[in-house]
């Protein structure tokens, strides 16, 4: 059997999951940690913000006359599932790493989406893109926060 | 079964229980006293519905509906009008994944073709909210001394709108936002083969709050297009199907009872490769017009001219292989299955006449001496699902012109490759070709292009573009046995197709 191939549906599928998974993550660190609350719950928030500008430029441009039969081939979307879940026992610390792992995964993803699906309509890769350069911010700040609680 | 690939997880459907649908006649959701069929999911071969084949007493009842609530209709001002659009408009948004998976579930495309099928519906509802501005006349002072001159346009009255199969949700949206913005009341026949579509419209329409007989949704068959067009109450037709039908019947009958009409019609769509092209993006471009929609689109690629222009003969024979070898790959790899799963590129044919009907042209085909290079015969599927309806990309080599599979309409997914010697035999080509729907040319040479655009007899055409889907704010043209009648949906022209210029002159004494 060959691997499943994503189509443009499921590409967004995926980072509209990828954005309510990121969004209740850092709610949740939110409610355990003291230390950058208000920095955890923008963090939350702009998830919801990236999902809709996604989700928005898809519906909104998406056109069968041009997109028909696309896929993202070689595209295997289970590389980019991250590890969202945390330990009620989680330090701060460790959580601080998840998270810069998560937004690694993230970014990988959208600059990888953006790459494979050059050829949709030029919206749909560019809200990929802008997507990828806000998670990219994320994690260079929560890189620093983790140099310096070490 | 069997032979298939894996596959990613089924999208929910947003029907679960088979449907029965009714008849929207007069602002009332009715029973029809005719014969019911079934509404079958092509993908899964499952009911998903009901519908009736109406009576001619129903179909004369919607008519009587509609003649009534003109005369307020049309005293609606323009801007009230409009705002049903807006309402309209923002309903289909807040239910834009339902019904695009109702298209999915009653037509079998893939879930990306019916959300972009939505969307280009949607955008016919925002144009025709301008209607204040669409609709304006225009005025001339002093076209004597002391005289005015202008042109105000009305609506007509009632209208019936005929829609296919191959998208129940947006053919029909080229003409309803026009004809109601207008100020006409209308009469929606849907394909009984997929009419959900067209029944969530008319409850939006209802919840958008257009008045009780503006709208009019008539399911059924042949006794209803019969009682509209020998209705003379009907002011005009909007039809999309087969040329057949379309010529023979609809435009012919219009013609008999004085209606208007527009007749969308057949086609069978030549797509030139230059030596010049751009290859990997053509082939991707090719994909989609070709098995697109599984080839049911009248836009669709139906023949690949493969064109030697300044080439030698050797030459030509080694960049027709390059192109058929490329194109053949990449259609091998097209992935078919329910539309519902997101891995999947291209769904079943909407019934098994459907394929059928395909099998036979591919069968004439070899029979005819084309050389078949993939046989979607041999069907191969993501999913456990019945082979009813499905066939999987085909492509012949070597094909000609005067093929049947190169001049008929297949409306499926089967590709036709041919030479061309030079450019003048590709244009002659498509001209010796009754239809005249849309033609591409895949070229880096604008002076080629311009030439192309100049001189080909097609209403559609396509520069490195496969399928040319004119936007809501142009019509979808056509010509030839591609369409019959002026004005075209869509846009302008359906604005001016929907209503009556009335010319005043005025002096005062």
């Amino acid at each position: 059997m060959s691997e499943p191939v994503p189509t443009t549906s499921a590409i967004i599928n995926f980072s509209e999951r990828l954005e309510d998974d990121s969004s209740k993550f850092y709610e949740k660190l939110t409610q355990k940690f003291a230390q950058n609350k208000e920095l955890f719950a923008g963090f939350a928030q702009e998830g919801k913000k990236n999902k809709t500008l996604i989700v928005r430029t898809y519906q909104e441009t998406i056109t069968d006359a041009l997109e028909a039969c696309f896929a993202f081939k070689g595209f295997k979307l289970d590389d980019y599932a991250p590890q969202t879940t945390i330990s009620e026992s989680i330090s701060y610390l460790d959580a601080l790493k998840m998270a810069v792992q998560l937004e690694e995964k993230a970014c990988k993803f959208y600059l990888d989406a953006a790459e494979c699906g050059k050829s949709l309509l030029a919206t749909i890769p560019r809200a990929f893109q802008k997507v990828a350069d806000t998670r990219n911010k994320r994690k260079l700040k929560l890189k620093s926060l983790l140099d310096s609680a070490k | 079964m069997g032979n298939r690939e894996s596959r990613l997880p089924i999208l929910d459907e947003p029907i679960k229980e088979p449907l029965k649908v009714r008849n929207y006649i007069g602002g009332e959701w009715v029973e029809s006293k005719g014969e019911i069929v079934d509404i079958v999911n092509p993908a899964t071969c499952k009911v998903m519905g009901k519908v009736p084949i109406s009576t001619k007493e129903e179909i004369e009842a919607a008519v009587k509906a509609a003649q009534e609530a003109f005369p307020d209709w049309r005293r609606t001002p323009p801007l009230a009008r409009a705002r049903c659009m807006f309402r309209l408009k923002e309903l289909m948004e807040e239910q834009f994944e339902e019904l695009s998976r109702i298209q999915t579930m009653e037509h079998g495309k893939t879930i990306d073709e019916s959300r972009g099928e939505t969307r280009r519906g949607i955008e016919n509802v925002e144009v025709a909210a301008g209607v204040p501005s669409l609709m304006m006349g225009y005025n001339l002072e002093d076209i004597a001394s002391g005289i005015d001159e202008y042109l105000i346009r009305q609506p007509l009255g009632v209208f019936g709108i005929i829609g296919p199969f191959n998208f129940p949700f947006m053919v029909p949206l080229w003409f309803i936002p026009y004809a109601l913005a207008t100020g006409n009341c209308i009469i929606v026949k849907p394909s009984s083969e997929d009419p959900i579509s067209q029944v969530k419209i008319a409850e939006m329409a209802e919840e958008a709050g257009i008045p009780a007989g503006v709208y009019n949704l008539v399911n059924g068959g042949r006794t209803v297009v019969t009682g509209m067009l020998e209705n003379r109450e009907i002011k005009g037709i909007c039809f999309v199907g087969s040329t057949p039908v379309g010529h023979g019947v609809i435009y012919k009958k219009c013609g008999e009872t004085g209606k208007r009409v527009i007749a969308q019609c057949g086609a069978k769509n030549f797509l030139l490769v230059m030596p010049d092209a751009d290859l990997p993006a053509t082939i991707a471009t090719c994909m989609t017009s070709f098995y697109g929609n599984a080839g049911q689109r009248c836009l669709a690629g139906a023949n690949l001219l493969v064109v030697g222009e300044g080439l030698s003969q050797s030459e030509h024979n080694a960049f027709y292989k390059k192109v058929v070898d490329a194109f053949v790959d990449t259609a091998s790899k097209i992935r078919v299955g329910y539309g519902l799963d997101e891995s999947v590129q291209m769904g079943p044919l909407r019934d098994k006449s459907k394929k059928d009907t395909v099998t036979k042209f591919i069968e004439k085909g070899a029979e005819e001496g084309a050389k078949l290079r993939l046989d979607g015969r041999k069907v191969k599927l993501v999913g456990d699902w019945p082979h009813a309806c499905f066939l999987n990309p085909t492509v012949f080599e070597d094909a000609t012109p005067d093929m049947t599979i190169g001049k008929e309409e297949i409306f499926g997914p089967v590709a036709a490759i041919m030479r061309a010697k030079n450019f003048d035999e590709a244009i002659e080509i498509i001209h010796a070709n009754p239809f005249g729907n849309a033609a591409s040319i895949f070229t880096q040479n604008g002076k080629l292009a311009r030439e192309f655009q100049y001189r080909v007899e097609c209403g559609n055409i396509g520069i490195n573009v496969g399928i040319v889907a004119p936007m809501a704010f142009f019509p979808f043209s056509g010509m030839k046995d591609s369409f019959f009648g002026i004005l075209h949906g869509q846009g302008q022209e359906a604005i001016r197709f929907f209503t009556e210029s009335k010319v005043v002159i005025q002096r005062w004494f």
